[in-house]
């Protein structure tokens, strides 16, 4: 793994190991908030800062955790920053906040973070989990993005709450219901592996 | 050093250090969202009783909140309540703005909701729901009007909207409204308020 350029290891979190298209990771968060670009913005964000800070703090300890209490340790220090980033939103973004609800404190479960602490941070050095981090912090925001704008376009007729599509439409109310999560989520696999396909033939 | 003690004394350090840091960041935050509270609830009294600069609190109890509001000279301009209850989806979080007695509502306001976006959401919407709220005689319970009517001048004094496709939620803050302002007048009448 360590063979890897310092580029290429920040750009897999894009594409080849984009954590929502590829891994499919996270996606309690991906399906539940991106109801609207600001709370896709916002969750991707906080997942980012708790990503990014968890695996500084990993991969600077990880020669001194016993590797029984490894994913104990791991929690604890996930958990610490998600209430950071929690309490942080309630104090300065209370709107926000309020939007994305359980969401939140939900991150501490989100497989992105402890799978990359596992999989990556816990065996690589400081400089390397940190590019690495920043690289899957960037996917899952850019996927929310994607997922977020689609379904307000369509569930709200706008995007940021700007109306783009005229009066003649008639917004889709089930793009902000569950359901519209799911569709759109399953369009976006389906394409992401058909332009995998064809890019990539023999896979 | 056995493997016991080091899993106990870095699994116990993981945890004091976490704390601290944590206890730090409530000190750092704490009176802010506890501010941001309380500009909520302000504005909110604002809104459902007309007049009103300062406020302060007759009764408490869980979840249930009677506020007084009072105009620029002192004198009270009305009652706010502030209460919840459960919704289509999960809890309803409103303010009913009422006048001395409780017998005419003023204006109602939503503060926190989850019911479904394009529906019953619409519970938190001035055209679509808030307005046949207003000015409505409470001295008996509400009652809803469905089919709902197009304008509030079309409904009787002690009656208030449906939406249209979201019975329930209507229901639902047609239940609080009823239960809390009966909650009130009993209050008002052992004369705890």
């Amino acid at each position: 793994m360590a063979t890897k350029s310092i580029s290429a290891e920040f750009t897999k979190g894009f594409w080849d190991e984009n954590p929502v298209f590829r891994q499919l990771l996270g996606m309690c968060p991906t399906l539940a908030v991106t109801t609207a670009v600001i709370n896709g913005i916002a969750m991707g964000l906080a997942t980012s800062f708790v990503l990014i800070f968890s695996s500084l703090v990993v991969s600077s300890i990880k020669k001194i955790i016993p590797s029984q209490v490894r994913i104990a340790s791991y929690i604890v220090i996930i958990a610490t920053f998600v209430t950071m980033a929690d309490r942080f939103l309630a104090a300065f973004f209370p709107p926000i906040s309020k939007n994305l609800g359980p969401y939140v404190p939900l991150i501490v479960v989100n497989c992105i973070i402890l799978g990359r602490q596992e999989a990556f941070s816990s065996k690589n050095s400081i400089g390397r989990s940190l590019i690495d981090a920043l690289g899957m912090s960037c996917g899952f925001i850019l996927a929310l993005l994607l997922l977020s704008s689609i379904r307000e376009l369509l569930g709200s007729g706008g995007i940021l709450g700007h109306q783009i599509l005229g009066s003649w439409f008639k917004p889709w109310i089930i793009m902000i219901l569950p359901a519209g999560a799911f569709l759109t989520l399953g369009l976006l696999l389906g394409l992401a592996l058909f332009i995998e396909s064809k890019t990539k033939p023999g896979r | 050093m056995n493997l016991s003690a080091r899993m106990i004394i870095v699994l116990t350090s993981v945890g004091l250090i976490s704390g601290s840091f944590l206890t730090g960041v409530d000190l750092l935050t704490r009176s802010r969202i506890e501010a941001n509270r309380q500009r909520e609830i302000k504005d909110a009294i604002t809104r459902v009783v007309p007049g009103t600069e300062t406020s302060n609190i007759v009764y408490e109890e869980k979840s249930f909140t009677i506020y007084e509001g009072k105009d620029k000279s002192g004198q009270r301009a009305g009652f706010a309540l502030y209460t919840s209850g459960t919704g289509f989806q999960d809890k309803i979080t409103l303010m009913i703005g009422t006048d001395e007695s409780f017998s005419t509502l003023n204006r109602l306001f939503i503060l926190e909701q989850k019911e479904t976006p394009g529906l019953g959401a619409k519970i938190t919407e001035w055209d679509e729901f808030l307005r046949f709220w207003e000015n409505r005689d409470c001295s008996q319970s509400l009652s809803l009007r469905n089919p709902p009517a197009d304008s509030p001048d079309d409904l009787s004094y002690s009656e208030v909207n449906t939406i249209t496709g979201a019975t329930i939620s209507s229901e639902a803050v047609l239940d609080i409204v009823n239960f809390s302002i009966e909650k009130a007048k009993t209050l008002h009448k052992e004369g705890k308020i």
